[in-house]
């Protein structure tokens, strides 16, 4: 593989991690549409690479979250139980199904994610009334609070439907696993809308269980050969470096362009890769 | 106030530091691939420094397991054996998952 092609690699994962950093979505629902269809890389190859990339991402993004208290770590290694049951599923069955069948699911989750981009998700403020101190009173322990500077006072929630969760959670990483995805797309709204927990405390707990979903995909993906080096380690690398870029530009770019930038790119890649499923190449990918 | 903070605070050092020694790595082995070839070469992946590439990678990939174990060992210490066992199935998830990959081609 020469190293120009490395190094394109590498300017890609820079690019799409930069894009899905600054509105806070993990890149690998770009790297992979990118490196199948202009890159020509083999789908496997290419779940391979991403799936690598996602698990750098969460691991190098999760530290703010973890010292501003709004990863839930009990509650994410109750439902990672779940997802990585489910990883193993995808990792199994990503042997056996067939790849027109992968680029079709690709293409429905892309669709998913531009749908969930445009309906803008808002942080519903807990109706209830501000609880002077956290209070813990389920078996599990698994309600908490975290201090919300926006709001300037502590916020307790409760944790509801686990059960449900975790069997939404099981879904998520069998997706992430079949496509090399964290799979974020699917992990927020359930624990947003079956769990009812705060936004900031979902994204934060989704994103500290996407490295071990990913991880337990991975390496089974990585005793198998699927996971290349001349592929996983530019577009790992570039994205870990998109990604710190990412969270920085965030700050000076109007969101509602960039979100508009976003479901434009993801509805294009998804008609893509539909496209693709019928043998067809809109458009041709070029080195 | 929050029961759970020094370990959060644990795990957010050891992903932070995990996560720049294994993206120190993987940047080594380019650095190194470039230097060690005397002549200029467009061939990337023929040079022997892409060994370091791969650890880069399989570090990245041990960093979320070894931040189970550790999740792990403090339950353990902790005395709270629920959550030890809980994030004991994790860790057998994972293992059983790569005991299973490895037959397959």
């Amino acid at each position: 593989m020469a190293g120009s092609f490395s190094l394109w690699l590498f300017a890609v994962s820079v690019a799409a991690s930069a894009l899905g950093g600054m509105l806070g979505m993990a890149s690998g629902i770009f790297i992979v549409p990118i490196l199948t269809i202009f890159g020509h890389i083999e789908i496997h190859k290419a779940v391979g690479a991403s799936i690598v990339s996602v698990i750098a991402c969460s691991c190098g993004g999760a530290a703010p979250f973890l010292k501003n208290r709004l990863t839930n770590i009990r509650l994410a290694i109750v439902l990672e139980t779940a997802t990585t049951t489910g990883a193993l599923t995808g990792v199994l069955l990503a042997g056996i199904v067939p790849v027109s069948y992968l680029y079709l699911l690709f293409a429905v989750i892309l669709f998913l994610s531009a749908h969930q981009m445009l309906a803008r998700r808002r942080n519903p403020v807990p109706g209830s009334a501000p609880a002077p101190a956290c209070n813990w009173s389920d078996p599990l322990g698994l309600d908490s609070c975290y201090h919300d500077w926006e709001l300037g006072r502590e916020v307790t929630y409760r944790v509801r439907r686990v059960a449900l969760g975790m069997v939404l959670m099981y879904g998520a990483g069998l997706i992430s696993a079949l496509l090399g995805i964290g799979s974020g797309v699917l992990k927020i709204p359930a624990m947003d809308s079956a769990m009812r927990l705060p936004l900031k405390v979902s994204s934060a707990t989704s994103n500290f269980m996407i490295g071990v979903t990913a991880a337990a995909s991975a390496g089974v993906y990585f005793m198998r050969g699927s996971i290349v080096t001349e592929v996983a380690g530019p577009v790992a690398f570039g994205s870990v470096l998109g990604a710190i870029a990412g969270a920085r530009i965030l700050l000076l770019v109007s969101n509602d362009k960039l979100r508009l930038l976003f479901v434009v790119v993801l509805v294009v890649l998804g008609i893509q890769m539909l496209l693709t499923v019928f043998g067809v190449h809109l458009i041709e990918g070029s080195l | 106030m929050n029961r759970a903070g020094r370990l959060e605070e644990l795990l957010a050092a050891f992903l932070r530091y995990g996560s720049w020694s294994a993206l120190a790595v993987i940047g080594l082995g380019y650095v190194l691939a470039l230097i060690s070839s005397h002549r200029p070469t467009r061939n990337l992946a023929a040079l022997p420094n892409m060994r370091l590439v791969s650890a880069g990678i399989v570090l990245f990939i041990l960093l979320p397991i070894l931040r189970v174990l550790l999740m792990f060992l403090v339950f353990v210490r902790e005395r709270d054996f629920r959550f030890a066992f809980i994030s004991g199935m994790v860790l057998a998830i994972i293992l059983l998952g790569i005991f299973l990959g490895v037959p397959a081609t």
